[in-house]
């Protein structure tokens, strides 16, 4: 990635059709408020947060490689804090402290070179950093001399770091990729389309509840129709990615349409069970960091590790 | 084996500005670490760029909590003062700033929750609440809260009449006040200038003063806000000198 984004014909059509959408978004809002006088403030606040969302990420990815990383690797951090902050997790500073440097170690790999094929992402230890984090997390318990109550701390301490740090890391590292832009711009534009049409078909057709336990208004119109629109997105943005075959475009859309759907059901299980409707209060409309990656978190590092598989890096 | 409890922190619900404002602010290991390197930098600035100076520091209490009051020239006396305290201490010192000007805008709010560790006081609307904030807060030992009671920065570099809210907040209590004097600060940074002047700073640090056997009402705490003005009058260099020479 370079900071010529703008003559990345991919960057470019992607930059198009979003400005285009929240372009033709704000006018329908304004129709249905000042022509039909619905009451649109649940929508307005929502696109008010998409307002700021868009912009910004935009600006990462324009700057290049390194903004990119550092920008996802801000989000994880901020993420990891909501979590712990969630789940008491915050009151142990040492467990906080080890899984932020983790966090942190993960940026750190993902920009730095391989040091001996010498291309960016140091993919060999990103890999290998659970193991060192693991390790460091055990060790925390044993050099405080405790044991009454450390299997909590430990295990969120785990949680946190494998699946906010390390598995929503693979989309920082997608940044070293050759097609960065197709890949990321694909699954920043895929994950959300899959969970409005989730919430569209629901509302529409939805009657029987898809796991009422969970995550109550989720209905099973709603998952088959999300699916069905991400199973069919990859061939319509065929242009994301030139080097795909129709097998990677299928498995790009089942990794989308499934995947994302499990990472927001996901960090529901773990809000339903601490008893809280948003993991924070970032933005209006929209709850906190982790509300609105939940699903990018689960869908990245499957996509990163089909593209790894079949075309490398 | 016990079952798990998951808390989340009493300020959970609140956007990231309102947890800066509120106060008492929930321990948060991003902020400590921010404050910590802040505050880092700001006492190498104010050790090398203005030679700050601290005279007197044996009368700092150790374990208690007390009150710091100063007199208010310039905004370098908060930095000045929390840099003249054990490091230990830095998140358990809190100046109180005014809620008017240090709490309106985000950056400001981001500056004075996050490096300054200011306690908001309402100086217009509330300042009964905010004392009660102060008295709260002093009552966990270990705390120190820095006031200027003369409740805004001197306009000629002189130092004004002390508030009477300081007597109302020590009188019958065992908390200890200690008086100190900032010199060189008005000079360094005087009102309207953006940018503070290589000009020395020394704090004189003055014995702690207790007022238990005060009572809460109106007379007497005027009374203490003079004394304590006194003591930190006291404490200037000039009076120094006289006091010997007679």
């Amino acid at each position: 990635m370079n900071t010529a984004a703008l003559q990345n014909p991919i960057f470019r059509g992607y930059l198009f059709v979003l400005v285009g959408l929240l372009v033709v978004a704000g006018i329908l809002l304004a129709i249905f408020r000042y022509v039909f006088r619905k009451n649109v403030t649940h929508a307005w606040n929502a696109y008010r947060g998409w307002l700021i969302i868009i912009p910004l990420v935009f600006t990462a990815l324009f700057f290049g490689r390194v903004t990119t990383i550092v920008f996802f690797t801000l989000l994880a951090i901020g993420g990891f804090t909501e979590f712990a902050r969630a789940t008491g997790l915050y009151r142990d500073w040492w467990m906080t402290g080890v899984v932020l440097l983790g966090i942190i170690s993960v940026g750190v790999v993902s920009i730095l070179d391989d040091p001996e094929t010498h291309i960016h992402g140091w993919y060999g230890m990103l890999m290998a950093l659970p193991v060192y984090v693991v390790s460091a997390i055990l060790m925390i318990p044993i050099l405080r001399d405790r044991a009454k109550g450390q299997l909590q701390p430990i295990a969120l301490a785990i949680l946190g770091f494998i699946y906010i740090g390390w598995m929503f890391g693979h989309l920082a590292f997608l940044a070293n990729a050759r097609n960065a832009y197709g890949y990321l711009l694909y699954l920043l534009f895929a994950v959300p389309l899959c969970d409005v049409s989730a919430f569209t078909f629901g509302r529409l057709l939805g009657r029987r509840k898809f796991r009422p336990n969970i995550s109550p208004n989720k209905t099973w119109a709603g998952a088959v129709g999300a699916f069905l629109v991400s199973m069919v997105f990859p061939w319509l943005v065929r242009f994301s990615f030139p080097e795909f075959t129709p097998r990677d475009l299928i498995l790009a859309g089942v990794i989308v349409g499934i995947g994302s759907q499990l990472g927001d059901l996901s960090i529901s299980v773990i809000k339903r069970d601490i008893g809280i409707k948003d993991m924070g209060a970032l933005l209006e409309g929209h709850g906190g960091i982790l509300d609105r990656v939940d699903s990018l978190i689960y869908v990245a590092p499957l996509f990163f590790h089909m593209t790894r598989y079949f075309h490398g890096l | 084996m016990d079952s798990w409890r998951y808390e989340p922190t009493g300020d959970f619900d609140k956007t990231p500005i309102e947890r800066l404002k509120d106060f008492p602010r929930h321990p948060n290991l991003l902020v400590y670490g921010a404050r910590s390197v802040a505050n880092f930098t700001i006492r190498a600035i104010l050790r090398i760029w203005n030679r700050l100076e601290v005279i007197g520091r044996e009368n700092l209490p150790e374990t208690e909590s007390y009150v710091l009051v100063a007199n208010h020239s310039s905004h370098l006396d908060a930095p000045a003062l929390l840099a003249s305290l054990p490091m230990k201490k830095m998140h358990r010192a809190f100046p109180a700033a005014a809620s008017d000007y240090f709490f309106t805008s985000l950056s400001k709010v981001a500056f004075s929750a996050i490096v300054i560790n200011a306690l908001p006081f309402d100086r217009k609307e509330n300042p009964r609440q905010s004392l009660d904030v102060c008295r709260q807060l002093l009552e966990t030992p270990g705390h120190i809260l820095i006031l200027f009671p003369e409740g805004t920065r001197t306009a000629d570099g002189t130092i004004g009449v002390f508030k009477p809210g300081v007597g109302f907040l020590t009188a019958g209590t065992d908390f200890p006040v200690v008086p100190c004097f900032l010199d060189g600060a008005f000079k360094a940074w005087p009102k309207g200038k953006s940018f503070p002047r290589p000009r020395k700073l020394r704090l004189f640090i003055g014995p702690p003063m207790r007022f238990r056997s005060r009572t809460s009402v109106k007379e007497d705490a005027v009374a203490i806000a003079n004394e304590m003005r006194d003591a930190v009058l006291s404490l200037q260099p000039r009076n120094l000198f006289t006091t010997l020479e007679s």
